[in-house]
């Protein structure tokens, strides 16, 4: 804040001179239609050509006096105050004026300052309720409108220009424009530093962006510090979905979109912050909140307001429409730079999440970095499809143990035990069954049947293990352990080898020494891959096993 | 995942993305779903998405086979070998 303001400060007299340059070209740009529906917009909807710049002048000095007078004869208001408007954009220096104008003009303060501050009211009445001077707020959309054309004027003038301006020309809802706007206006009030002179304008900026934070009716604010103020608090106001506060929050975004990052928005934000902050006491309580949502909205929409704004800046001076098509194209950019941003980011709290939830599903996972994680992860699914496979095969084996299942199995449902989480010699207790099989009948195709399909083995890609003929001879040589294998495997090939394979995996990944059992062991080594060699292996490690047992 | 910009929060840069990456497609290859679509397209979020799915499945189908086994234990021998084996799957 403090940056700003102080930035604001300087800036303010550059800024202010602009405006008066702007009120030229807005004018210029603006054909009598534009002058006049400025005027109309502003607050009193009253479409005057330019003639009434020429009244705006004189008015101009009334102005001056006239601190907020709002309520006068709206055309003639509006025409004054647009041409106050112009007047003050043309005249740079003449911060006083400028500043006052918005207070000074009536209808113009009133659209201005009402759509600005009010700018529920003013932005929804439109245009048309804007004209009359008394309901200021209705102004709002007048301005609104003008605001294109205004805020071309008022830019030059500072703030408070561009808030009127922003006012008429820009629509309620187009905050972009707004922002546009705002962006021309703290260009201008960069340049020419223009109505931040006037601290008391500041102040009554400040009080009515009070308001329009409390009100919504941004049009009292004195316009060069309304519309700062006003942007702040329009953006507020916007917040609470006033279009009027839009516009005013469109500068206000503007300004602060410069804030956020732009150097000329920063002059307007600056000069938004030191109207804000200047007043320092009324609007204190209004700022904040204003500043908040200008903040939110600056950093939503100011980097859009900056890319444009700068880019803007000359385009700004030619002509409004130019200016806001141009400004729409960087906006664009930078508003998908920003969309893109947004996106990557949700995307990534999308991964992250879920790599929280899957660390909360995997047991003893204290790894804080994904890549480990993943890597227990996959090491955890692997052992749980593992177990589920062997459990499901025990489920259907053991109606169906025969003798030399039994070998065969404890070393794995050791092994199996140990992977599944006891971790603990749990193998040990397991130990003594080896050789308690006896006359188990074979497996039934039915139950090897069932075993097969009941659980996905979907990933095993350890090679699969020829199955091994069911080979009388070899069970014999084997010591019966091949039986159940070849029961197995005639049944369902894969199991076999799954079962041989089945406390490996669990080994690994918990890391716990091998089984014991050196049929485990073994198991682990011949894993790889070879299905017969394995498969002999295993039959030998049972063997192995069972004479160690 | 990008590393467009340095991240905090994000693992130590010895992690590269890459490495990342080859972990997923790990992770998608045991997943039975999406191994059978193309992988290519699969974004890490919904793998992991899978992957958690998966791992909850798979946890209730080993408390079922847990609860089938403690069954079949009861129906058989306390000494049998059987017994022990079924203890052992289930521990």
């Amino acid at each position: 804040m403090n940056h700003y303001v102080s930035d604001f400060e300087k800036d303010d007299d550059c800024a202010i001179p602009t405006s008066s340059t702007l009120t030229r070209s807005k004018r210029s740009i603006t054909s009598e239609d534009e002058i006049m529906e400025l005027l109309w917009q502003n607050g009193q909807v009253v479409v005057q050509s330019q003639t009434q710049m020429s009244l705006k002048k004189s008015q101009h000095h009334k102005y001056d006096n006239t601190v907020l007078p709002i309520e006068q004869s709206t055309p003639r208001e509006i025409r004054s105050s647009h041409e106050q408007q112009q007047h003050l954009l043309m005249q740079e220096d003449e911060m006083a004026p400028w500043l006052h104008y918005p207070l000074n003009d009536t209808n113009f303060d009133q659209d201005f300052c009402a759509d600005l501050l009010y700018p529920s009211t003013a932005c929804v009445t439109s245009t048309t309720t804007n004209t009359s001077a008394a309901p200021i707020r209705s102004t709002h959309n007048p301005e609104a409108r003008l605001h294109p054309a205004v805020s071309a004027a008022t830019a030059t003038a500072t703030a408070t220009n561009t808030a009127t301006a922003s006012r008429p020309p820009i629509p309620p809802t187009r905050r972009a424009e707004v922002v546009q706007n705002f962006a021309y206006f703290s260009r201008h009030r960069a340049r020419g530093g223009v109505s931040e002179s006037g601290p008391s304008n500041l102040k009554t900026v400040l009080k009515e962006s009070t308001v329009v934070d409390s009100s919504d009716t941004p049009a009292m604010v004195s316009e060069s510090r309304i519309s700062e103020a006003a942007f702040a608090r329009s953006t507020a106001g916007v917040s609470s979905g006033d279009n009027a506060c839009g516009i005013m929050s469109g500068a206000a975004v503007a300004g602060t979109s410069s804030r956020g990052g732009g150097s000329n928005n920063k002059d307007l934000i600056t000069c938004e912050m030191t109207v804000t902050s200047s007043p320092g006491g009324s609007s204190a309580s209004a700022e904040p909140p204003s500043q908040k949502l200008a903040t939110d909205d600056r950093k939503r929409k100011g980097r859009e307001d900056e890319t444009e704004y700068h880019s803007e800046d000359v385009e700004f001076e030619s002509t409004d429409a130019k200016r806001q098509l141009r400004g729409s194209t960087s906006m664009k950019r930078s508003r998908a730079a920003e969309v893109h941003n947004l996106s990557e980011r949700r995307r990534r709290d999308r991964i992250n999440e879920k790599m929280r939830a899957l660390q909360e599903l995997i047991p003893r996972c204290n790894k804080s970095d994904k890549a480990s994680m993943l890597d227990e992860a996959i090491e955890y699914l692997k052992s749980l499809q593992l177990q589920i496979q062997m459990m499901s095969m025990g489920c259907s084996m053991v109606p169906m143990m025969f003798p030399g299942i039994q070998q065969y199995m404890l070393p794995l449902g050791m092994g199996m035990g140990m992977g599944m989480g006891t971790e603990m010699g749990m193998n040990r207790p397991m130990m003594p069954f080896p050789n308690v099989l006896a006359g188990a009948p074979m497996p039934t195709p039915a139950a090897a049947a069932h075993l097969g399909p009941r659980f996905p083995n979907p990933t095993f890609h350890m090679p699969t293990i020829p199955t091994p003929a069911p080979d009388p001879s070899r069970i014999q040589a084997t010591n019966q352990s091949d039986p159940m294998l070849s029961a197995i495997s005639t049944q369902n090939p894969n199991l076999q080898h799954r079962v041989l394979n089945f406390s490996d995996p669990y080994q690994q990944y918990l890391g716990l020494q091998q089984t014991q059992t050196p049929v485990s062991q073994n198991q682990a080594k011949t894993r790889p891959i070879t299905s017969k060699p394995g498969t002999s292996q295993a039959a030998e490690n049972l063997d192995n096993h069972q004479s160690g047992t | 995942m990008s590393s467009r910009r340095p991240r905090q929060s994000a693992a130590p840069p010895r992690i590269t993305d890459d490495q990342i990456i080859e972990l997923v497609s790990k992770l998608r290859q045991l997943l039975p779903e999406i191994r059978h679509r193309r992988s290519d397209k699969v974004s890490a979020s919904k793998v992991l998405q899978e992957t958690c799915n998966y791992v909850r499945s798979l946890h209730r189908e080993v408390d079922d086979l847990s609860e089938r086994l403690s069954q079949l234990l009861a129906t058989i021998d306390a000494d049998s070998p059987e017994a022990a084996i079924i203890r052992s799957l289930i521990m």
